[in-house]
């Protein structure tokens, strides 16, 4: 005869100290339990309504500019710093910890368009309408820093969050100390303004463009390679993060344009109706990139197949400025003349998440920091803001357990969000009234369109009308 | 070429200078022959001066020269360049017959001086010329002349970019053999001749022509295109991957510090002078390597200096003296008399609560202390709502109003009941009573012959009659409730006699009798072959009979009072006798009979056995209704409680009533009869119907009608003649319409025995999407997906991570670098084994959900 017996040892029952959790025994029966799903439906509801409590997105701004900003870079090796230039040919490099200048970098005469960093985070690269190329060695992180991150090659903001409260004064005074103007250790001259520049992912080219698009190398005062297309300037210029020989410009003529810098010209180009202002590449998959346009939405794009967009993203009511993927490459962030910067993901149409402040104007520059955790904007009222990426995401260091309630109010919030009330709670966002007001007209007009449209359609012959999807309607062609 | 210096001729001395420069070396006197034929038709004068200068060759011929016009000249730029298209030729010019009659004509007449063609003239100079530059017989220039245009009609000089027609038709090209014709003979022509054979052969290595820039270009970039498709196209796979996992992680690898105590400890460094001392004991070599040996070695280093010793045993006396001295401070104590000392000492005591754990005595009378405050409370009934408290919320009704007053007082009520349940309990025999007159009834019901039913039934009768007692308490007592009770006993009594003589009779008529005797039940399952008695006493009697049976309980002996009018009125009816026939006709032409046997059949559900054939569509409909009559099942309800008096073996039944069989009266109704007759005053179909119409109208309202209130839009004459305005008409129209089609496109429409509700619930309405969410092609997938928790408190915590997983597992303040290429195979299934932190190894276990949440994907 077998007799079950219930046989707990007290070695397993014991904690070691007393605040460790006791042990729960659980019967997951379902039947035991009938009411699982409207209890997750509530907790999903009252997880949209924490998250809406607890978004508070800004974490402050870096003033000390005396012009708009222009153009901003981060240092793909250094996780605090990151560089910002403004009309005045200004350029300072901040410490995002601190939110402080720690070095400025004179020279330019007019307006710096261009702003880039090395992969190894050693050499600073500048281009203004001054026709200047301007190479800059950046400083070494200063005492504070190395003490920090000289045996791990990590870079930890939280980590630093807190130590300021522990060395605020050291760290008060070394900041002071440390605040040092530098020299450009080269100078190269070109014939033209220049507009943007980029540096190739580990390598030691770097592309401006202007009214060409050039290669150059670090110890050479020349070009080593040129692009001309057309009569028109170029634009925006990026290289590919995962494949660093190719790139990607767009052109005053609305042209986009692929480039890949072993071969002597253009591989891809597509004409579509409007200017786009800024490119970037999804450094999670090296044929995608996202294109900011003049006529206010980003079009997705296959390197592969540019007859149509793969994703418009729509959500801007002005132009788009700049763009920047997440390093995770699932998200990218806008900034636009509309004095907004949004969230997008990258296969949605509609953006995640809308970030503004009263005193923001027109914004110029965006970048999402190298962990994928904040959002950093530039803009014409001569401020760097810097967001977090989550707008009620938790800082510091969380405990295990507190970070499992996170996911799991995440996630059952995931899960619930298709219905009505949770897709309200998490949808819903405070607009600023010109933006407001631009979105409904210009869905008033959009619907008059399409009605119009329909109309057409109903009274014309079948087939004579052919509505364009949206993803061809703004590409033109694609140049063979 | 002549040595002209005139400035006229520039342009044709520039022409040949070029030649010299860019061409290949030809001999001067081909050289010659191309610029004399190739010569512009741009002017006259141009043409002059070429003639001019070949005169020069033949006699000193001079012509006057007509300056160029400034213009032409293009000295120093002072004019804008323009073309003199005053003499030119269109572009389009074709001069084909014209050259076929210079072919002509250097075929037949070649020395015609009778043309008078300046261009023969020179060519026969020429030839001369040439003769006599290279010493070669004429006929070697004759072809060559001969085959060559005579007409120069080109716009412009010849040069590189402005090749002679020939040239681009492919005529009359200059080839090797052209350039070796000369040569032969000579030293190395063999081995020269041989050379460009063999390059002629080679076509490998022939460069063609550039092809024009756009085309070029065109290519160029096909060429690029495909070179750089093919760099992204080899990311697809791994891309693919990455967008199918269910979570992504970044930085896994990256340590970040320590995360256990363990690892923090390993890392203690002692600071101050006692942890110092901790840890020089703690690693002292010796007594590590004594525990790790057998550990004899620890009792030698266990030894104690004779300092420590004498140290422990003076602590060992300083502790014994205080014990000493504190027992003798406590029999001190003891010796005290004064009993005031003493209670305020166990006073102390037993505050402190100290004393019960001490004394058991005193532990017994707290115990004790405890049980009387209990029986005081239960005394007392604080919870019975005598509160002051409780006593003002029922007195305002509150308790109504709030819930969480409501619940207050249902929790006071409740500890009530529990209590006084206690107190039930104490004294037994209060329930035995009820227990042993139940037992006697299911005896009766069990094994009842006839005889010791009336016998029974009779005893109770007569002891019903004996105890008229009235209660002198509580509502009874009241004069008019008093009064009714007596009549109404008065009434009881008489029909008791009256039972009792009928069970005397039915005592003497014995076995015969016995055996119609009838069985009363509710629930009974009329059988074809049951034989129906019908009804002979009437229907008062048997509730009478009922009233006085059920004598514990006089408040529902009142209630079945009540009940009894709608039943007579349905007497009549079950008095009138229908066969079968009869009954089914009425079934098919009666839709109000059909319902009441419909609802019948609902009403209880053992006798859907009966619902034959003819009812089948009809049962259908009387599934959906809701059950209209309550009413009718209270009756039955009360009747089936009757019916559990008395019961004997083979009777039949008839519903609720007390049937005596005779003889010479009896006819079987049909059941559908009974039925019909037992429901007889229920109006069922109208109920249901204004039910209905109840229903309709809440869900789809009526619109009201337009009316003239008097005082709104009535002021004047005019507008009352008018009457009510037209705008309000169509309005209502517009809206009677709509409510028309509303009650139209209402699924119970055209059923009329059927109630749908389309109320939108509006709590439910909230847990419904109204579309698909995106990326769910069926409804079927979508429902699945929310089919089971994710919660901790619903799955087990092994895989309550993994279902709360999100999409981006990453650290913060870790650098992310772009994505690094790496060979995947596509065939691989997408799995998600990454592990989540990497110091704590998880097992790898897939559960069969996530799966789907991939597919689902």
């Amino acid at each position: 005869m077998r007799i079950k017996t219930i046989s707990r040892s007290v070695d397993e029952f014991t904690r070691e100290r007393s605040q460790d959790l006791q042990r729960v025994f659980h019967n997951f029966d379902p039947s035991l339990r009938p009411m699982e799903k409207a209890v997750e439906y509530q907790r999903a509801l009252t997880a949209a309504k924490l998250e809406k409590i607890f978004a508070r997105p800004f974490v402050g701004a870096m003033d000390g500019h005396r012009d708009g900003i222009s153009c901003m870079a981060k240092n793909p090796n250094y996780l605090k710093g990151i560089f910002s230039a403004s009309m005045d040919g200004d350029i300072r490099l901040w410490d995002i910890a601190t939110r402080r200048t720690v070095c400025q970098f004179p020279g330019h005469q007019g307006a710096v368009r261009g702003l880039t960093v090395s992969t190894d985070g050693n050499v600073l690269v500048s281009c203004g309408t001054d026709c200047n190329v301007r190479l800059w060695s950046v400083p070494r992180p200063s005492l504070e820093d190395s003490d920090l991150s000289s045996e791990k090659s990590t870079e930890v903001v939280h980590c630093l969050f807190f130590l300021i409260t522990l060395y605020s004064l050291v760290l008060l005074f070394i900041l002071i100390t440390s605040f040092f103007l530098s020299q450009p250790s080269a100078v190269y001259t070109c014939k033209n303004a220049l507009l943007a520049v980029d540096h190739q992912f580990e390598g030691d080219l770097f592309a401006t463009a202007g009214a060409q698009l050039d290669i150059w190398n670090h110890n050479r005062s020349q070009p080593v390679q040129s692009f001309t297309s057309g009569s028109h300037s170029v634009i925006s210029v990026r290289f590919n993060p995962g494949e660093p020989d190719i790139l990607a410009t767009s052109s005053g003529d609305n042209h986009i344009s692929i480039y890949d810098i072993r071969m002597s010209s253009a591989a891809r180009k597509i004409l579509m109706r409007t200017k786009t202002n800024s490119i970037a590449w999804n450094p999670m998959e090296p044929m995608n990139f996202t294109a900011a346009n003049e006529d206010g939405n980003c079009y997705s794009f296959d390197g592969r197949k540019n007859e149509e967009a793969k994703c418009v993203h729509k959500d801007h009511v002005s132009a788009v400025m700049d763009i920047d993927f997440s390093p995770t490459g699932r998200e990218f962030v806008t900034g636009s003349y509309d004095r907004s910067v949004r969230i997008f993901p990258y296969n949605g149409g509609h953006s995640r998440e809308i970030y503004h402040t009263k005193r923001m104007q027109r914004v110029f520059c965006v970048k999402y920091s190298s962990d994928a955790t904040y959002v950093i904007s530039g803009s014409d009222d001569t401020n760097l803001r810097l967001w977090k990426a989550k707008a009620s995401e938790q800082l510091g260091v969380i405990l295990p357990r507190e970070q499992k309630k996170h996911e799991y109010n995440e996630a059952v919030k995931n899960r619930y969000k298709h219905l009505p009330e949770i897709k309200r709670i998490v949808r819903h966002r405070h607009l600023p009234k010109p933006i407001y007001k631009a979105k409904a007209e210009s869905r008033a007009m959009n619907d008059a369109k399409r009605r119009k449209d329909e109309r057409r359609k109903a009274h014309s012959a079948p087939g004579t009308v052919v509505t364009e999807s949206h993803r061809t309607r703004r590409i033109i062609k694609e140049v063979e | 070429m002549g040595g002209l210096k005139r400035k006229s001729s520039s342009s044709a001395k520039t022409l040949a200078k070029s030649k010299k420069k860019k061409g290949p070396h030809l001999p001067n006197s081909i050289l010659k022959v191309i610029a004399n034929q190739k010569r512009p038709l741009n002017s006259d004068e141009e043409d002059d001066d070429v003639i001019g200068s070949d005169d020069e060759h033949g006699g000193d011929l001079y012509e006057y020269e007509e300056g160029v016009p400034e213009e032409e000249s293009r000295k120093n730029n002072r004019y804008d360049r323009h073309d003199n298209y005053d003499y030119e030729l269109p572009e389009d010019f074709e001069d084909e017959n014209v050259e076929s009659e210079d072919d002509d004509d250097g075929g037949n007449n070649d020395n015609d001086e009778a043309e008078g063609d300046d261009d023969d003239d020179d060519d026969d100079r020429h030839t001369r010329m040439l003769q006599s530059l290279t010493g070669m017989p004429s006929a070697a220039f004759e072809g060559e002349s001969k085959s060559k245009p005579v007409l120069f009609t080109e716009a412009y000089p010849e040069g590189e970019f402005n090749p002679t027609r020939d040239v681009l038709e492919g005529k009359n090209v200059l080839t090797e053999e052209d350039f070796l014709a000369p040569l032969e003979g000579t030293p190395g022509y063999q081995k020269t001749s041989k050379q460009i054979a063999r390059m002629r052969k080679d076509t490998k290595h022939v460069v063609h022509a550039p092809l024009p820039k756009p085309q070029r270009e065109r290519l160029e970039r096909k060429a690029v295109i495909g070179l750089v498709d093919e760099e992204f196209s080899k990311w697809v796979h791994l891309v693919k991957k990455n967008r199918e996992a269910p979570t992504v992680y970044f930085n896994q690898d990256v340590d970040l510090g320590y995360s256990t105590v363990g690892a923090i400890a390993s890392e203690f460094q002692p600071r101050t002078d006692f942890e110092k001392k901790m840890a020089s004991v703690l690693n002292d070599s010796e007594v590590s390597e004594a525990h790790r040996d057998d550990g004899a070695r620890l009792l030698e280093l266990n030894e104690v200096s004779m300092e420590d010793h004498i140290k422990d045993r003076n602590h060992i006396a300083k502790m014994r003296s205080l014990l000493f001295r504190h027992e003798l401070k406590s029999k001190r104590i003891k010796k005290i008399k004064s009993k005031t000392y003493h209670r305020l000492k166990n006073k102390d005591l037993k505050n402190s609560s100290l004393g019960a754990l001490i004394d058991p005595e005193m532990a017994k009378e707290e115990a004790m202390r405890q049980e009387a405050k209990r029986v005081e409370e239960r005394m007392t009934l604080k919870h019975k709502n005598t509160g002051k408290w409780a006593k003002r919320m029922i007195s305002r009704g509150l308790n109504v109003k709030y819930d969480g007053t409501k619940a207050a007082i249902a929790e006071q009520l409740q500890m009530n009941a529990t209590l006084s349940r206690k107190m039930n309990s104490m004294r037994d025999g209060s329930s035995s009573d009820e227990s042993d007159d139940e037992e006697e009834l299911n005896d009766g019901s069990d094994e009842d012959t006839p005889s010791r039913l009336i016998a029974k039934a009779k005893e109770k009768t007569l002891r019903a009659l004996e105890d008229d007692e009235v209660p002198n308490a509580g509502l009874m007592s009241l004069p008019f409730m008093a009064r009714a009770m007596k009549k109404k006993n008065e009434e009881a009594n008489e029909e008791a006699k009256r039972a009792l003589e009928e069970y005397e009779e039915w005592e003497n008529s014995g076995g015969e009798n016995s055996k119609k005797t009838v069985n009363v039940s509710g629930r009974r399952v009329f059988g074809a072959t049951a034989k129906v008695e019908a009804p002979k006493e009437s229907r008062k009697d048997s509730d009478n009979f009922y009233d006085d049976s059920d004598s514990d309980n006089d408040m529902a002996g009142i209630e079945d009072n009540n009940i009894e009018p709608v039943r007579d009125n349905a007497s009549p009816a079950r008095n009138t006798i229908t066969d079968t026939e009869k009954f089914d006709d009425d079934v098919a032409g009666n839709p109000a009979s059909k319902t009441t046997f419909d609802v019948a059949m609902f009403a209880s559900g053992s006798w859907k056995k009966m619902t034959g054939s003819k009812n089948t569509e009809s049962k259908k409909a009387s599934k959906k209704t809701r059950a209209p009559t309550p009413q009718a099942q209270d009756k039955k309800g009360s009747r089936d409680e009757e019916s559990e008096d008395s019961e004997s073996e083979a009777e039949e039944m008839v519903d609720g009533v007390l049937t005596f069989a005779s003889k010479e009266t009896f006819e079987v109704p049909s059941q559908a009869e009974l039925i019909n007759r037992a429901f007889a005053g229920d109006d069922v179909l109208d109920e249901f119907e204004k039910d209905k119409e109840e229903v309709l109208n809440q869900e789809v309202p009526k619109p009201e009608k337009p009316v003239l209130v008097p005082g709104w839009g009535n002021w004047t004459d005019i507008q009352r003649k008018r009457g009510i305005s037209k705008q309000m008409v169509q309005k209502h129209e517009a809206e009677k319409k709509e409510w028309e089609q509303g009650l139209k496109t209402r699924k119970d429409a055209r059923l009329k025995h059927v109630i749908i509700s389309e109320k939108v619930d509006k709590k439910a309405e909230k847990l419904h999407t109204t579309t698909l969410p995106f990326p769910y092609t069926s409804k079927e997938v979508f429902e699945h997906s929310m089919r089971m928790p994710i919660g901790p408190e619903f799955n087990p915590s092994t895989i309550v991570g993994e279902l709360n997983r999100p999409e981006v597992v990453k650290k913060t303040g870790v650098i992310i670098k772009p994505v690094k290429f790496e060979e995947v195979n596509p065939n691989d299934e997408v799995d998600d084994e990454h592990p989540r932190n990497h110091q704590k190894q998880r097992p790898k276990k897939k559960t069969s959900r996530r799966q789907g949440k991939v597919k689902s994907k």
